[in-house]
């Protein structure tokens, strides 16, 4: 089946590696991602801060690509992106006259309602779990993850249905069994790690993700996995820093969904670009692959 | 800043209050101060304890000079932790979005100058190019501070700032996460556009009054 795929900026540069894994895993699973035509930045929650205007009509212009392509569902991993192009689109809905207004102005119009889903939602919905399990080669009995949702996933700034439950997500959990993988049950799972502050606000950036540091290891957590490449990479890239500032001795991989999924499937760390990552990624993946040659 | 004391300003109460109402389309006058928000914040131990419900407390005191003026606006996070636990729909996340507007069009320096340069290039260079361009943002959010601070002659801030950035920047080149390449979108003009007629629409509707 073909679901139109919005990546967004950061899936292009910083986070490549997540869109490469996004591309392998759904294509091993026979889900083809057809990248919609002249997408553009959906103006994350910046424009909101500067023209509410801005936020609904960039976004809007991804909607209306996709539709005119003829989709009736679109992917996108980047949880920003998704958060703000599901407002945009209830915002629309609620609003004929908004709707308009931007239809007035883009060549590919907004027509009605495209699924726009999280890469979860995808993995549950459209591949059948008997598949997963024909394509796991792996099962990683010694990772011990917690998943983390950070924001954007499930609370909105206005009135749209979240997906999965808002204070206790199941999803990723849901699919990480259906991997073999058992994740640890903890606190901070949609707690923010500080977004966008990590640049602008480090102070109070590297006081939130400690916290989420220090729960995740309290926990006996030997890994974090996430589908945002904002959460991703702001503990990945600042662990090192808010470890020495909170005395934490612990370092934990930040996976993404896709890496493990990948594992499970047999892909070796290097074909899925696991050593692009800040904090070693690479050697928690090999290990438990040797061990559970040594089980056999 | 520790918990402030709020200024009651009975002529301005009203003006003010449904100032903000409108453009956040947020009912303030909904909130019985239950601090579920606070509870839930995000930075409430990094704002000195200036929650959210005692935002909404100073808007509806009529304290233009608090609401403008306060760590909160500028440390939020945009988590919606607080909109999602209100049990009366107040999304207080698009309260803050709506005071950073305001304290801008009314030349209010930002609380955290960094905050609002960061939101600033980052739009920019999104309707510029139709995509973000990691590094060309950052440069130019980097340069935005760097003349700012020098401003003030405080050059210190500004090395220290470059070196931080320089060690991230060598760190994510090596792991191959910087993009060389220029990302763009063909049809920007399109936003641009828009986004020009609505703002003179605003602007018309406004003089009208």
């Amino acid at each position: 089946m073909e679901i139109a795929y919005y990546p967004g900026c950061s899936l292009q540069q910083s986070s490549s590696l997540y869109d490469h894994q996004t591309r392998m895993i759904f294509s091993r699973l026979g889900v083809e991602l057809k990248e919609i035509e002249d997408w553009n930045c959906c103006g994350a929650t910046s424009a909101g801060k500067v023209d509410d205007f801005l936020a609904v009509v960039m976004p809007a212009r991804n909607i209306g690509i996709a539709e005119s392509a003829g989709f009736t569902e679109m992917v996108i991993p980047c949880s920003a992106c998704y958060s703000r192009t599901i407002v945009a689109q209830k915002r629309m809905q609620d609003n004929p006259e908004l709707r308009d207004e931007i239809n007035s102005g883009l060549t590919a119009k907004i027509k009605g309602s495209i699924r726009i889903s999280t890469i979860m939602e995808v993995f549950l919905n459209h591949v059948s779990p008997d598949l997963i399990k024909q394509k796991l080669t792996h099962k990683f009995r010694g990772l011990k993850p917690v998943c983390y949702y950070g924001c954007m996933q499930t609370r909105f700034p206005y009135n749209v249905p979240a997906s999965d439950n808002v204070e206790n997500p199941q999803a990723m959990e849901t699919l990480l069994k259906l991997f073999g993988i058992r994740a640890l049950d903890w606190n901070y799972k949609t707690y923010c790690c500080g977004a966008s502050a990590a640049v602008n606000d480090p102070d109070t950036a590297l006081n939130l993700m400690a916290k989420i540091m220090k729960e995740a290891a309290a926990r006996g957590a030997n890994c974090f996995v996430t589908t945002c490449p904002m959460c991703q990479m702001n503990l990945d890239a600042n662990q090192e820093a808010f470890c020495k500032k909170h005395d934490i001795k612990e370092r934990l991989p930040v996976y993404f969904i896709t890496e493990l999924a990948g594992a499970a499937f047999g892909i070796s760390p290097e074909d899925m670009q696991v050593d692009r990552h800040f904090i070693d990624s690479m050697t928690l993946l090999k290990e438990l692959e040797q061990n559970e040659h040594k089980d056999k | 800043m520790t918990a402030s004391v709020l200024e009651f300003s009975p002529e301005n109460t009203r003006p003010f209050l449904q100032e903000v109402m409108e453009q956040s389309g947020q009912m303030l006058t909904a909130c019985y101060q239950c601090r579920k928000c606070a509870a839930g914040c995000t930075v409430g131990d990094e704002t000195g304890s200036f929650t959210p419900n005692i935002l909404i407390r100073a808007i509806v005191l009529g304290d233009r000079e608090t609401a403008l003026n306060n760590e909160l606006i500028w440390k939020c996070v945009s988590c919606y932790t607080c909109g999602t636990r209100c049990p009366n729909d107040i999304q207080t996340a698009r309260i803050t979005e709506t005071l950073k507007k305001m304290a801008k069009k009314a030349h209010v320096q930002p609380v955290l100058p960094k905050v609002a340069a960061f939101h600033d290039a980052f739009v920019e260079s999104g309707m510029r190019w139709g995509r973000l361009n990691e590094m060309e943002f950052m440069g130019v959010y980097e340069l935005k501070n760097a003349l700012r601070e020098a401003k003030t002659k405080n050059y210190e801030t500004v090395v220290k700032e470059f070196k931080t950035q320089a060690e991230l920047g060598l760190a994510m080149l090596k792991l191959k996460r910087l993009h060389f390449g220029f990302l763009f979108s063909k049809g920007r003009g399109e936003i641009k556009a828009l986004y020009r007629k609505n703002r003179y629409k605003q602007a018309l509707k406004a003089k009208r009054g």
